[in-house]
């Protein structure tokens, strides 16, 4: 059967890189002694998959991965063996049946979004913030990115659906952003704050916690 | 410690998972006990990148033997890679221990695992880093105690000045009997000083403050004079003589990153009994002594239920030694087999007979196989007393082949004593015979394609093992020998070679059989830019060229010069256990090219007149 997980990734494991996070469930399985399905092959691996990868900094209250398992069981009685043997700051949120559906939660994935608390290294107003956020969404936002073919300059406002400011307090900013992720790849929210430092002329540390993933959940059981 | 800045340089710095801590099994304390007493405070330092650290199960161990008493909380450091090093120095981040992110400098306790010569800039830069002065005759009281163990203690001199007290031998024990007589003076109010005159009765317990070295007119080390009446002439290597009852690894931590050796290490003996002439770690941890399978069992039962693991590595100095290998091998792989856990037997010798293991363990899953011939003739292998022949290594490749592996590598040494081109020549040879025993068989019963990996890497003459006496090669020399042999391994099929950057090699020579005097050539070798200096690609020669001369030494007169048999070493106060007489005699062996016998056979008397306290076998008995 075939099961989807939605878990945090909290403040203490938020260095912990995407393929880490793999091993680590991979383990927390092993601890629980849930009846995994492997791959064929040489060398057998558990058949796990995540929807995303999250940045390494960054903290989530909704990733998801999908597990297959060779026994039935409920997702109450899955959760209720993991819980127990997760690390700190990994926490399971919900746990769902995905039935027969072969479909992958990469494919169901369409936005998420994301609070960033930024602190400045000089003094901004409001008024400065806002306009920039503004002309920042009023054209193209060109960044250099890392593709396959080398670093090429490419548009990332297509990729922007909201970034507004929640709240400014001496130099602490909290935003609120959100972006396309799908498949094909999404908003980087650090670049694209990078590029508010720039029209803002200051610079800025930011701390990422992505608060949700939109799945289109009908698409993965239909 | 600002932990939101901390978090902004970890954003910055590669594989920052190396410096959060916080992994599963951690151990996490009060810092004040129910009774309102503090906690002491243990920072166990692995004076090397976290992932070589966690990787040492000796650390393993300590860690949790301290952390099973009530009055300690022992946490860990590691030192920092290049990257986190300056972002520290830049932000002023001081060192921290992982556990609950606590500068080094808050401790009581600073302990070092001292693993190999070249970490030892490491611990300057770990105690720098916690604005801690490197030299113990410059720490007041505020300061922690500064202490250290693992086998480097064999020859402390030239980490003396640093130290305010080593270890020498197992720690379970001791390390208990350490913390009981600390705790005793901190609630006497004692003293640093007086405190470690306590420290000193502790049988194993070293504090160099109470040695004072001196040299003879051509500059060579001549004694140790004891300057505190109450200290010891000699101090005892520490063994725990039942391994069964002593304290294992408990809940193991599980690092997040991929670190060096990263599965359960199931420790089946410790100890050697075939007597290399070359290996310390053959000599220094005598006597043999094993767990029971039952132990083994129930030690890898725990270790993979709190971990999650999917690999087991029978770990020892020799695994195929062990009396019941062909018992236990099955044993493990059968009840784990369902469950996918694999099995590594590492330091595996070549004259063991584990055809039949070596075709269970393929059926879970391929690890690599490593063999080490150490020498490429047979006269050189007898002087070497590693008693494996040409018949051994073939077969045991030919097994392999046969049972599916395709991958080998062959471990040797270049430049050991009495070493002739005709044995480094010896070397290609061997690999060409391997090469012809995979490429003679039947395509359908081997692999596809051999990699075989010759390793020369290059002999460092140690404290406590025959050849202690024994210079190392000169550099250029070295270079030659390696050139020799990368020549004649040229165009055999399926073989490729590496070997070690020679300079470090040197190094080591020097630190392992060094006197007092590096002590202030490691400090200006670290002042001068050296850091982790076992990472080849990052060693920083001129440094260390530097810190001789501003000494007025250099390290020639360490590493390649011929100690004689006669003249006093550096090493005189640490007593390993190993009688003296039996190296000198071990050492005429060599020059003859007459074996010893592997002392499950029969006693060889190493221990001299201490052998019933020590061994406590009878003659031939294992």
């Amino acid at each position: 059967m075939r099961l989807a997980v939605k878990f945090k990734k909290g403040v203490p494991v938020r260095f912990v890189s995407h393929l880490d996070v793999q091993r680590l469930f991979h383990r927390a399985f092993r601890r629980a002694k849930l009846p995994l399905a492997y791959s064929q092959g040489f060398n057998p691996h558990p058949l796990v998959s995540f929807a995303a990868a999250l940045s390494v900094g960054m903290t989530s209250d909704g990733e998801y991965l999908d597990v297959i398992l060779t026994e039935g069981m409920t997702p109450e009685e899955f959760r209720s063996r993991l819980d127990p043997v997760l690390p700190e700051g990994v926490e399971i949120v919900s746990v769902m049946d995905l039935g027969e559906s072969k479909k992958s939660l990469t494919s169901a994935m369409r936005t998420a979004s994301y609070t960033a608390n930024v602190l400045f290294d000089a003094d901004v107003s409001q008024e400065a913030v806002s306009s920039a956020i503004t002309g920042l969404l009023s054209g193209e936002i060109v960044v250099m990115k890392k593709t396959k073919g080398g670093i090429k300059p490419t548009d990332i406002r297509p990729m922007v659906i909201e970034l507004d400011l929640v709240s400014l307090a001496e130099r602490n900013a909290v935003f609120k952003l959100k972006g396309v992720l799908s498949a094909e790849g999404g908003l980087n929210p650090d670049m694209l704050l990078a590029e508010l430092y720039k029209k803002l002329g200051v610079s800025g540390a930011s701390e990422v916690n992505r608060d949700e993933i939109e799945m289109d959940i009908d698409s993965l059981l239909a | 410690m600002d932990k939101a800045l901390l978090g902004s340089i970890l954003k910055t710095v590669e594989k920052p998972s190396r410096y959060t801590g916080g992994e599963l099994n951690m151990r996490v304390k009060e810092l004040t006990a129910p009774d309102g007493k503090k906690l002491f405070r243990f920072a166990l330092c692995f004076p090397d990148v976290y992932e070589i650290g966690m990787s040492h199960l000796g650390s393993r161990i300590v860690y949790n033997v301290l952390n099973e008493r009530e009055d300690t909380y022992c946490e860990r450091a590691f030192a920092p890679w290049f990257d986190m090093e300056n972002a520290m120095r830049e932000n002023d981040i001081p060192s921290y221990s992982l556990e609950t992110l606590t500068p080094l400098g808050e401790f009581d306790i600073i302990g070092f695992s001292l693993l190999y010569e070249m970490c030892y800039t490491n611990i300057l830069t770990l105690l720098d880093l916690a604005g801690i002065p490197l030299f113990s005759r410059d720490r007041g009281e505020e300061y922690p105690l500064i202490i250290a163990g693992g086998p480097c203690v064999c020859n402390p001199e030239p980490v003396a000045d640093i130290m305010d007290a080593l270890v020498f031998g197992d720690g379970e024990e001791v390390m208990n009997e350490f913390m009981d007589v600390y705790s005793a003076c901190r609630a006497e109010k004692l003293t640093k000083r007086e405190t470690l005159l306590r420290l000193a009765q502790i049988k194993g317990v070293y504090i160099p403050a109470f040695y004072s070295p001196e040299y003879d007119e051509n500059g060579n080390f001549k004694e140790l004079v004891k300057t505190e009446a109450s200290a010891p002439d000699r101090i005892e290597r520490r063994i725990v003589k039942d391994l069964d009852k002593a304290v294992y690894t408990g809940k193991l931590i599980v690092p997040y990153m991929s670190i060096v050796h990263d599965r359960v290490a199931l420790e089946i003996f410790r100890g050697c009994t075939r007597g290399c002439r070359f290996c310390q770690a053959g000599f220094i941890y005598r006597p043999v002594r094993e767990r029971e399978m039952g132990t083994v069992i129930k030690q890898a039962d725990d270790s993979l239920d709190c971990t999650g693991y999917d690999e087991i590595s029978l770990f020892s100095l020799s695994s195929g030694d062990y009396s019941h290998i062909h018992e236990l091998v099955p044993l493990i792989l059968d009840r784990y087999e369902k469950d996918r856990v694999s099995v590594s037997l590492p330091s595996l010798r070549i004259d063991s007979f584990l055809k039949d293991d070596l075709e269970k363990i393929q059926k879970v899953r391929k690890t690599g196989l490593t063999f080490a011939p150490e020498a490429g003739t047979q006269r050189l292998r007898d002087v070497i007393n590693k008693g494996v022949s040409e018949e051994d290594l073939l077969r045991s490749v030919h097994d392999a082949f046969v049972a599916g592996w395709h991958g080998v590598k062959l471990y040797f040494m270049i430049g050991l004593p009495t070493e002739t081109d005709e044995d480094v020549l010896g070397i290609a040879e061997l690999a060409r015979k391997v090469s012809r025993e995979f490429y003679s068989m039947p395509k359908e019963l081997r692999g596809k394609g051999l990699r075989c990996t010759v390793s020369a890497s290059t002999f460092v003459p140690k404290p406590f093992t025959p050849f202690q006496w024994e210079p190392q090669i000169s550099t250029e020399e070295v270079l030659r020998r390696q050139a020799l042999l990368r020549n004649a391994l040229k165009g055999i099929r399926g073989v490729e070679f590496s070997c070690h950057y020679s300079e470090t090699s040197r190094l080591e020579a020097a630190f392992a059989r060094g006197d007092r005097r590096l002590n202030p050539v490691l400090v200006s070798a670290f002042k001068a830019g050296a850091k982790l200096d076992s990472w080849d690609e990052h060693f920083n020669k001129l440094a260390w060229e530097h810190a001789f001369v501003e000494n007025g030494l250099t390290v020639e007169q360490f590493a390649n010069r011929r100690i004689g048999i006669d003249e006093p070493l550096a090493w005189n106060r640490m007593d390993a256990l190993v009688s003296p007489d039996y190296l000198v005699k071990e050492h005429e062996k060599a020059y003859e090219a007459v074996t010893t016998r592997d002392c499950r056979k029969g006693c060889n008397g190493c221990f001299g007149a201490r052998c019933r306290e020590i061994c406590g076998k009878k003659d031939g008995a294992v």
